[in-house]
This record gives C-alpha cells, structure tokens and sequence, in this order.
C-alpha cells in the first residue's frame, strides 16, 4: 500500500462512523453539502481574521460534510442528478469563500502581492474545475491535472495548522496552471483523434 | 517524433499528470509538495503571516 493510500485508509475509520450516523438519521445529502459550504464560510472567516488553526479545525469539520454527501446518497438511495449538480455548484462556492477569506487577509496587511497571488490561484482553481465540466460535455472523461480539489483542501488545512499559508498558495496556483493546460491539452488531443461525426 | 530522454519524460509526466490517486508517482509528488511548503524559508517566499521558522525549526529544537 503506498503512503497517501494508508492515510486514506486510516482516516476512513471515523467517516465511516460519521457516515452510518447520518444515514441513521436519514440527513437528506442535499443537507449535508449545504451545511458543508455554510461552515466553510466560518473556516474563511477565521483565514481572514488570521486563526489559522481554528480556520484548520473548521475546514476539517466541512470538509467531513462535503466528503460523506456522496456516499450517504449511495447508502439513502438518493443519488440524483441534481443532487451531483447541487454539490459541484456548492463546492465551488465553498472553494472561493476560502480563497476570499485569504485575500482579506493580506489586503488588511497591506500586501498586495500576495492578494494578486491568492486571486490568480482562485482563478485557476476555479477554471481546473470548469475545464473539466466543459470539456466533459465534448468528450467522455477528463480527469487528467495533479490539483483538483481534495488536493487543495488537504493543503489549505495543511498550511492552515502549520502557518505557511504563502508556500501553499504558490503551490496551488502554480499546480493548478499545470492542471488546467492538461485539461486543454487533453482534449484537444481527444477532439482531434476522435472520428469525424457522420453527416447528418 | 523523437522520444524523449528519461529526465525530460520525468519532466513531462509531472507536467502532463495523468497519474492516479494512490499510486507511488502520486506519493512522489505529495512527498515534494510537502517538502517545498515546509522547508523553503519563509524569507525566500515573503510570506506576510509567518512568524516561526517552522515545523522542521520546531521539531529540531526538541533535539538540542
């Protein structure tokens, strides 16, 4: 088993607890992924009032929620469409109320470089996720690109806990350039080996 | 088209990421993520909110 694959492992232990509990309850996942976003919007208020660590506590607690919707649908038989779409549009929000939590942060200390660095990475974040989606609706599948979301969710919380918020964001926004030039690298490859559609 | 060197395919491959979850080119690039947010010095970066020198300062200042 490789590292990253054990660390998922042992952490699936208490989720899956969690999980159990709200399907006991019968929480709607719909719920769920609502909940997520509104408690992500307090670890951006905490990133923006520099608690780091409390930021990193509260991304923890919304990230279980983002995390177990899916799989509590599957376990309630309430998997839909629009709940998928609920989610991606959700997370998407929940992704730039972190970002914007940060650049409060550096704008109330002045430091306009790193308000630019952190809108840029919230700019390629957002655009790794529309890449995908947009291409998807041309082509089967487009997962190619390191830094998709749970990658940049375990480094906010990481960066949070340790204080190296900086490192993190040059990270992100660095990685997320790469991912999206891989998505469009991807399918344009995919676009142009596919064959040509019958005439109608 | 030629194929290319063993350290410029390296190269790619980590620029062109197709790689999944759980593999151990994804534990190689975790491990150099890791070592880049703890290790480059606060100053090189200019990064407005650290204070300390670290987890890596931290750990070794149990060790004196």
């Amino acid at each position: 088993m490789t590292f990253t694959g054990l660390i998922g492992y042992l952490c699936m232990f208490p989720l899956r607890a969690i999980i159990a509990a709200c399907v006991a309850l019968r929480i709607h996942p719909n719920i769920l992924t609502f909940l997520g976003v509104l408690i992500n919007v307090a670890a951006a208020w905490a990133l923006g009032q520099a608690h780091f660590i409390t930021a990193g506590v509260i991304m923890i607690v919304a990230n279980i929620f983002d995390f177990i919707d899916g799989k509590v649908a599957r376990e309630l038989n309430a998997e839909t469409k629009f709940g998928g779409f609920w989610d991606s549009v959700i997370d998407r929000f929940s992704d730039i109320a972190l970002f914007l939590g940060l650049i409060y942060l550096y704008s109330t200390r002045g430091r306009t470089d790193y308000v630019m660095i952190t809108a840029i990475t919230m700019m390629f974040a957002i655009m790794t996720s529309y890449t995908r989606a947009r291409a998807e609706s041309l082509i089967a599948k487009c997962k190619v690109g390191f830094m998709e979301r749970p990658e940049r969710i375990v480094l906010f919380m990481i960066g949070a806990f340790t204080n190296r918020m900086g490192a993190v964001m040059w990270v992100i926004g660095v990685l997320s350039v790469f991912t999206v030039a891989d998505r469009i690298i991807y399918t344009y490859r995919e676009l142009r080996d596919a064959p040509p559609e019958p005439a109608a | 088209m030629k194929p290319l060197t063993l350290p410029l395919r390296i190269l790619w491959n980590a620029f062109f990421w197709t790689y999944e979850r759980t593999t151990w080119q994804y534990d190689i690039m975790v491990i150099a993520i890791l070592a880049f947010v703890w290790l480059t010095p606060p100053e090189l970066l200019n990064d407005p909110m650290v204070t300390d020198q670290g987890p890596i300062a931290w750990a070794l200042s149990f060790l004196d």
